[in-house]
């Protein structure tokens, strides 16, 4: 069996400076991305559950010029084998170019019986490329998973709802995107980082796809991406401890915050 | 010339940060307030993770990293784990583990690695260092334990005793294989050409120690042992028979990168903690650290730590060369290096800490802050294990001048 697990790779965000309510990206360390981690971890549990499988994280570079370190990552955390697409036309894309990419080097590479992606990338969240790859490729997709389990050709998912746990089931091959409940990602050993380096890694460009330049070209644009402004009211209540008191009541109750 | 870690030796340190922050951080406190040895579960994490075998070939249950990497990898472990421990507990049980274990490795023989390595990288046996007497530690070749051979016994028999010992309630914990690298003189009529430096398990019998009452690191022991006739076979013999006093030099500069590694990454979280508080708090209407007063302290600190980072990083780096392909730096210029950051690494950990609890104000006294803690901690690097401050400064004074400068002779 073949677990495709989709990693996008996106800035440390820990690292990201706000600077007039522009992110600062000059010089950024890439990482595997939090939701991929626990998908990779699923991946890595079910191969631990018993099931015979062969892990191959894939990822689209887009921008990180140093995908090949950054993907070491992720076949230290889990992968048995790497496949990355790197072309420098997808270096600014959408993600419907993303998920022909991504479906495209599926195909090319062996297929899948399952694919795994995080609900939704750490730095954009659309959450919108394991839906187009199921499409792409006619998988039943379930969303949000957080639990999988795979048996007799199919895949078992139970996600978090309002009020209840619903479980759902689909045959093989499938596409599932995993919510970060599922498990809490191990951290890479030194042995399997060791090892991370010597495990085959597959570099694909676009035409190796049978994709022109134009299949990246976007066919959105981001007109401006800014940090939430945050206004304070600075309001200063004068007085002796109760009159403040009732002062900051008051005051809240008239923001809405109390008594609605 | 690259100054930048390897893919490798990057991932290496964000995933240990990952689980030290997790993991050892939150506990550090409790560690130094109960006394009672690194708890198990965080020695055993560090072992999955691969920490205790950095210095150890894969042969050994060690890790599979390149052998001039050794103790670059080794360093990163231990300024990692001291940013997460700042009572310099743990750090230092690793550093001393790790450290002499790179020794056991580099000199000992092929039966003793297989006694001693594979416990080692598992997480279960302490190794340590163990040269100081009661009459002193820097003065080495005054040292009066002896242990001459016994053509009859066919080993070694040691008399004597030794002080100021880290580990003696962490090799009683472990049992078998823990014990010291140790200095001993196999021929005391012969002064520093009549020592050998030699593996002590302390389980072996004629063995017996005490422990003293520390002022800070309190998560590890320290004590001292007597030694009554205590037979130690050939096999335990690191390097040659009188040879010790090289072997045990050789030993404290790759001990001594660690030991710096350690003060440094304690120091580089102390300035972190002294950043966000100054950031945060504000007197007569401005954060603190709008202070010059404050900010260009900490603006010298972090220069002096910043500069340090580098050197210990040639040293270990230049002490990986060297056993891996002798002969490319002389044995002055390592000991001018690594002494360098050895006297001033404790010394700018002390400084960084004490400078933050000022910032800290009344706060900073308290155990509230993790800072008192380190600086109680980072005292024991002072004060002089593996190498007093003045003695890293004779090193200094005679590998750069030579003899007219040399305090150790007259």
């Amino acid at each position: 069996m073949r677990i495709v697990v989709c990693v996008k790779t996106n800035y440390d965000l820990q690292m990201v400076r706000v600077k007039g309510r522009e992110p600062v990206l000059e010089a950024l360390p890439y990482k595997v991305g939090d939701l991929e981690k626990n998908a990779l971890e699923a991946a890595l549990q079910l191969r631990e559950g018993g099931l015979e499988c062969t892990i191959v994280a894939l990822t689209v570079a887009e921008a990180n010029a140093k995908v090949k370190e950054t993907m070491k990552e992720a076949l230290a955390l889990a992968a048995d084998e790497a496949v990355v697409v790197n072309d420098p036309a997808l270096a600014a894309t959408d993600q419907a170019a993303l998920a022909a990419a991504i479906a495209k080097a599926i195909e090319h590479t062996g297929g899948a019986d399952l694919v795994l992606f995080g609900e939704g990338s750490t730095d954009n969240y659309s959450g919108l490329v394991g839906s187009r790859v199921a499409e792409l490729l006619g998988l039943p997709q379930i969303g949000y998973a957080r639990s999988i389990a795979v048996a007799d050709g199919a895949v078992t998912v139970e996600r978090s709802m309002d009020d209840m746990i619903e479980t759902l089931q689909a045959p093989l091959p499938a596409a599932v995107t995993v919510v970060s409940e599922i498990n809490e990602p191990r951290v890479a050993t030194l042995m399997n980082i060791m090892k991370a380096g010597k495990k085959p890694l597959t570099e694909l460009s676009l035409a190796d796809l049978g994709l022109d330049a134009g299949a990246a070209a976007p066919q959105k644009a981001v007109l401006s991406n800014l940090a939430e402004e945050q206004d304070r009211k600075h309001i200063i209540i004068e007085g002796d401890a109760a009159t403040a008191a009732a002062g900051l009541v008051d005051a809240l109750v008239k923001e809405g915050v109390l008594g609605r | 010339m690259d100054f930048r870690y390897t893919t490798e030796q990057d991932l290496f340190r964000q995933a240990i940060r990952e689980w030290l922050v997790k993991n050892l951080e939150p506990r550090a406190r409790g560690i130094d307030e109960a006394e009672d040895g690194i708890p198990d579960d965080i020695t055993a994490g560090m072992a999955e993770l691969g920490i205790f075998g950095v210095t150890i070939p894969e042969e050994y249950g060690g890790m599979p990293i390149p052998d001039d990497e050794r103790l670059v990898y080794a360093m990163i472990a231990v300024h990692e784990i001291a940013r997460a421990d700042l009572s310099m507990s743990t750090p230092v049980y690793t550093l001393l583990t790790i450290g002499w274990s790179y020794i056991v490795n580099r000199y000992g023989s092929e039966e003793l690695k297989q006694e001693l390595l594979p416990a080692v990288a598992a997480g279960k046996a302490f190794a340590g260092i163990n040269t100081t007497e009661p009459g002193g530690g820097s003065d080495l070749g005054a040292i009066k334990t002896i242990a001459p051979w016994d053509n009859e016994k066919q080993a070694y028999v040691m008399n004597g005793e030794k002080a100021y010992v880290s580990g003696p309630r962490e090799c009683a914990k472990w049992g078998a294989p823990s014990g010291h690298c140790t200095l001993v003189k196999t021929d005391p009529a012969q002064g520093h050409k009549g020592m050998t430096f030699i593996w002590v398990p302390a389980h072996l019998d004629g063995i017996s120690y005490t422990v003293y009452k520390d002022m800070g690191r309190m998560g590890l022991s320290t004590g001292g042992w007597i030694y009554k006739d205590v037979e130690l076979p050939k096999k335990y013999v690191l390097g040659e028979e009188g040879k010790g006093f090289y072997v045990n030099m050789d030993g404290f500069n790759a001990a001594r990168v660690l030991v710096a590694a350690a003060c440094l990454g304690g120091a580089e979280k102390a300035l972190e903690i002294s950043g966000e508080y100054t950031a945060q708090r504000t007197t007569f209407g401005k954060p603190l650290g709008k202070w010059e007063g404050i900010s260009f302290e900490m603006a010298g600190d972090w220069m002096q730590l910043d500069m340090l980072k580098l050197n210990l990083l040639r040293g270990a780096w230049m002490i990986g060369q060297e056993h891996t392909s002798p002969g490319q730096f002389s044995r002055k210029e390592i000991n001018k290096v690594i002494s360098t950051c050895k006297c001033l690494s404790p010394a700018l950990c002390h400084d960084i800490a004490r400078h933050g609890m000022m910032y800290h104000g009344a706060f900073g006294y308290t155990k509230e802050t993790p800072l008192e803690m380190l600086l109680r901690g980072v005292m024991s690097y002072e004060v002089g294990a593996e190498g007093g401050l003045m003695i890293m400064r004779g090193i200094i004074a005679r590998d750069e001048w030579g003899e007219t400068h040399n305090p150790f002779k007259d």
